[in-house]
């Protein structure tokens, strides 16, 4: 096993205007992230419930969801351990919890989204 | 911060927090817990034993102490030079504590948070078995340096040690070592007995690429120590046994100090 100390790990985490959150790696990779994108890849169970259900051909939209809400924005980014983060949105959704893998997979720089 | 954000927990006078655990329930956990936390106050260091195993807390029996009234008493209470906390304090030993996951996660962010366990060297945390809500908590919330895995020879064990180490490869917690409990018998006729099969702690070491921590005989006098609430490595310092413990506490401070302690994860402000 390897010790921790030598794992992929984040040196730094900043958000890059209201849209984009940048992290360097100790690989000195700069991975680039939207926030949209990251909400969208939301791990928890059921985020992932509902992107694996079939659509909805007769789905009635609730009265939730006509009302114009606010852009979606993160209110806190939290570290869990030393494996995650947790991300805590302005709708009050939070408990995803994305681990430093998935965060790194989910990176949306051109190279690694020209080797996915 | 958000108030639903979970907090990170800092233990600021503590310099060191070792996980003791195991997938499997019987293995000697507690024994393995509050004798290597004696064994490291022998050897000079301040120490703190934290029992996470809330449904099924064994740590007060063993160190001869039972309930107190949580009202009239300071937390965490000291015992043989160990500060010492445990849900049985609280809890009559008769009554069972019949809680879903968010009670446990509640209670051992308590224990870290809300006892003063002041300055000291090593707090211990014995954690129940399994991979569960208490395993979760503390991989998230507490900042652990290492975990021990115990086990037993033989594979019925082996095969849930094997989920706890893989719980704390995922959650990065460096595991120091694997200890062998109840790993030979030592008769009377001098003859070595390995009643539970032998060799499984060493395998698992070497499939996992950690360290092997040591081998803890069997000794009758381990329950009988257990049970009178004094730990063997006090009672009968200059037993086998004892002596595997003592060892044990120098082994995995070496092993903690060549890890070395991992450095949080950046934050990020909003």
């Amino acid at each position: 096993m390897e010790p921790g100390a030598t794992k992929l790990r984040p040196l730094a985490l900043r958000k890059e205007g209201s849209e984009r959150l940048i992290i360097e790696w100790s690989d000195g990779h700069r991975s680039v992230h939207t926030w949209k994108h990251l909400r969208e890849n939301c791990p928890c169970a059921s985020c992932r419930g509902e992107r694996e259900r079939p659509p909805d051909p007769f789905r009635i939209l609730k009265p939730s969801e006509l009302v114009p809400r606010p852009p979606l924005a993160p209110v806190a980014v939290t570290p869990l351990g030393h494996y995650a983060y947790k991300i805590t949105w302005n709708d009050g959704h939070d408990s995803g919890i994305y681990t430093l893998e998935h965060l790194r997979q989910l990176c949306e720089c051109a190279a690694c989204r020209a080797s996915r | 911060m958000h108030p639903s954000a979970t907090p990170k927990i800092r233990l600021p006078g503590v310099k060191h927090v070792i996980a003791v655990a195991s997938g499997k329930g019987g293995v000697g956990k507690s024994t393995v817990a509050a004798n290597l936390a004696l064994a490291l106050h022998m050897q000079g260091q301040r120490v703190g034993l934290m029992d996470a195993d809330i449904y099924g807390p064994s740590i007060p029996i063993m160190m001869g102490l039972g309930t107190v009234d949580p009202n009239k008493t300071v937390f965490p209470l000291e015992k043989y030079g160990l500060k010492l906390m445990s849900m049985g304090f609280i809890v009559n030993p008769n009554q069972a504590v019949i809680w879903r996951g968010p009670m446990v996660h509640k209670a051992v962010s308590q224990f870290l948070t809300d006892i003063a366990w002041g300055e000291l060297d090593y707090l211990v945390i014995d954690l129940p078995p399994g991979t569960g809500d208490a395993q979760l908590t503390l991989t998230q919330t507490a900042p652990l340096s290492g975990a021990i895995i115990v086990t037993t020879p033989q594979e019925v064990s082996l095969i849930d040690a094997r989920k706890g180490l893989e719980m704390f490869r995922q959650v990065r917690v460096p595991v120091l070592g694997i200890v062998e409990n109840m790993s030979y018998f030592i008769g009377a006729d001098g003859q070595r007995y390995d009643i539970f099969r032998h060799g499984g702690g060493r395998k698992l070491a070497a499939e996992a690429g950690v360290p092997l921590l040591g081998e803890i005989p069997i000794d009758p006098r381990v329950a009988e120590c257990g049970d009178t609430g004094e730990p063997i490595v006090r009672k009968y310092p200059d037993s086998p046994v004892a002596k595997a413990y003592l060892e044990l506490a120098t082994t995995a401070v070496k092993e903690l100090q060549k890890q070395g302690e991992q450095p949080a994860l950046p934050t990020l402000e909003i």
